[in-house]
């Protein structure tokens, strides 16, 4: 056992800094990180989660894509489709508001989830890996606003 | 769809009953719930440190073979260095709880003549008499009849109550992949909850463990305090023995009282009032607790209403015993928190739907190609 991890290049290690939420994380805060993500298996047409649902955690497409949509309203209504590397539900990280959207796969997927209670507990026992993925989230979040101030179409929160 | 959903009476009443049961097949496996408890209780005393050391940069592993592995050391090193003097000391030992037993009879004799002269039915019911002829056969005879159980009971308990150090390390060094493997086995759409549910138990075992450390330091102070102002000795030791006998409740708070009476009785022998002041030292360290240590500390933790852990109490001591008695309280707020939670899961429709969805979904992809 070592008195500190060591660092590796895996390939789980590669594709989790291919995420944009961890892209500026070291091998050793990506190994961190990796120990509080969680890896589930969406079918296609099944639900991640629903509108108005209270947020408990961020999720990141690892692989497949998913719809962005009003619920119950036709699937053609869809407010965004997002692919690999993008995350949705950010703001669950924030605090525990209610979901602004349904979220469900528009394929077979697999995502990464990112509890709230992990980031919170991050940010007292990891300060800087829980700053630099908090940037990064400021950073998407903005890039968002932009977006929306230009009137493009925007995912949900 | 909220997560704080309020609960129902039927999930409170079965909440109760599932503590109830729990209760009894807990009693029928003490051997494996006791050192597990005891390790719940050391893993959330090292937990602080710990995360301590995971703050200073040490991985998580790293932090747990430090903390658990620097314990289980000290641990040895108190076994090692204590052995030999216990077994040097055992005949002082042996005479010293024959000296306190009688110091104990005699003030027992002395209260109970001096109602005798007070109240004349009490004296032509020789009270004093028989009360002393009890004690002095139950103590004449309790080696014979109990030592023999006690040193089996004793070497019995001791390879499963050594565990508790090692569970403890590994609750510390592998808590984390553990609910990470707990989590994998759930359906995607209980998912998130079920994420929340082991949270909010790990938080409230957390808060109820490290509550109840803060309780046992708050009394040992008090009394300590108490004794040393009314002259007893030593108090510093009295005040902890009886503070963690009080962990057990009720029985626990009998048998520290009965201690710290016993000591004032036996080293003040021509003073009864100075087993008066113990007791009235305890009985008040006892208020304090009940009134202001408790609810700062293990009160706030549960969230249970004080009539309910009340009567849970007398519940858990009706149904197993003192095992009852001490497992009650932790083991309700577990069961509640996943009660409530679980209540407010298996009852939302939308979630069921959900997960029905979902195996349809399953099902239709497994068998495309059966058609």
């Amino acid at each position: 056992m070592f008195l500190f991890s060591k660092d590796d290049d895996s390939p789980r290690l590669r594709q989790l800094r291919a995420l944009s939420l961890f892209a500026t994380l070291s091998p050793r805060e990506l190994k961190t990180v990796d120990s509080l993500l969680h890896e589930r298996s969406y079918l296609k047409d099944e639900i991640v989660f629903d509108e108005g649902e209270e947020g408990q955690a961020l999720y990141i497409i690892i692989s497949g894509r998913v719809l962005v949509c009003r619920q119950g309203q036709p699937e053609t209504a869809r407010i965004a489709e997002l692919s690999p590397g993008m995350l949705f539900g950010d703001l669950a990280l924030l605090d525990d508001a209610p979901r602004a959207a349904q979220v469900r796969a528009a394929e077979n997927c697999t995502l990464a989830v990112f509890f709230r209670a992990d980031f919170l507990g991050l940010l007292e026992t990891h300060a800087v890996i829980a700053s630099k993925i908090a940037l990064q989230l400021a950073r998407h979040m903005a890039q968002r606003l932009r977006e929306t101030v230009a009137g493009v179409p925007q995912p949900l929160q | 769809m909220s997560l704080h959903r309020r609960t129902g009476p039927l999930v409170w009443l079965a909440i109760v009953a599932i503590t109830c049961l729990l209760l009894l097949l807990f009693q029928k496996i003490l051997w494996l719930v006791v050192p597990f408890l005891v390790a719940m209780i050391i893993y959330y005393f090292l937990r602080p440190a710990a995360h301590r050391l995971v703050l200073r940069g040490f991985s998580n592993e790293a932090a747990a073979a430090i903390t658990g592995g620097g314990f289980i050391v000290l641990l040895l090193l108190v076994a090692a260095s204590l052995f030999p003097w216990l077994t040097a000391h055992a005949v002082s030992w042996q005479e010293s709880l024959a000296r306190y037993v009688e110091g104990g009879s005699l003030l027992l004799q002395r209260t109970l003549d001096a109602l005798e002269r007070q109240f004349a039915f009490l004296e032509r019911a020789s009270l004093s008499q028989n009360v002393s002829a009890r004690i002095g056969e139950f103590t004449e005879n309790f080696a014979q009849r109990h030592l023999a159980d006690l040193l089996v009971t004793f070497a019995t308990w001791l390879p499963s109550l050594l565990l508790a150090p090692f569970l403890a390390f590994f609750f510390l060094r592998d808590g984390r992949r553990f609910k990470k493997f707990l989590s994998r086995g759930v359906p995607n759409a209980y998912f998130e909850r079920t994420l929340y549910l082991i949270h909010e138990v790990d938080k409230t075992a957390r808060a109820y463990f490290q509550g109840l450390l803060s309780l046992t330091i708050l009394d040992t102070l008090a009394l300590a305090l108490g004794l040393w102002a009314i002259g007893v000795s030593p108090p510093l030791f009295l005040g902890l023995v009886a503070a963690v006998l009080a962990w057990v409740p009720y029985v626990g708070s009998v048998l520290g009282c009965l201690l710290v009476v016993l000591v004032a009785a036996t080293d003040f022998p021509t003073d009864p009032w100075m087993a008066y002041g113990a007791i009235m030292v305890f009985v008040f360290v006892r208020l304090l607790d009940d009134f202001v240590f408790m609810p700062l500390t293990i009160g706030r933790s549960l969230r249970i209403h004080p009539l309910l852990t009340v009567l849970m109490i007398f519940v858990g001591g009706a149904v197993a015993g003192v095992a009852g008695l001490m497992l009650v309280l932790p083991l309700l707020g577990v069961v509640m928190v996943v009660g409530e939670t679980i209540g407010s899961v298996v009852t939302d429709p939308r979630l069921k739907a959900r997960h029905a969805h979902a195996g349809q979904l399953r099902a239709r992809q497994v068998g495309a190609d059966l058609v």
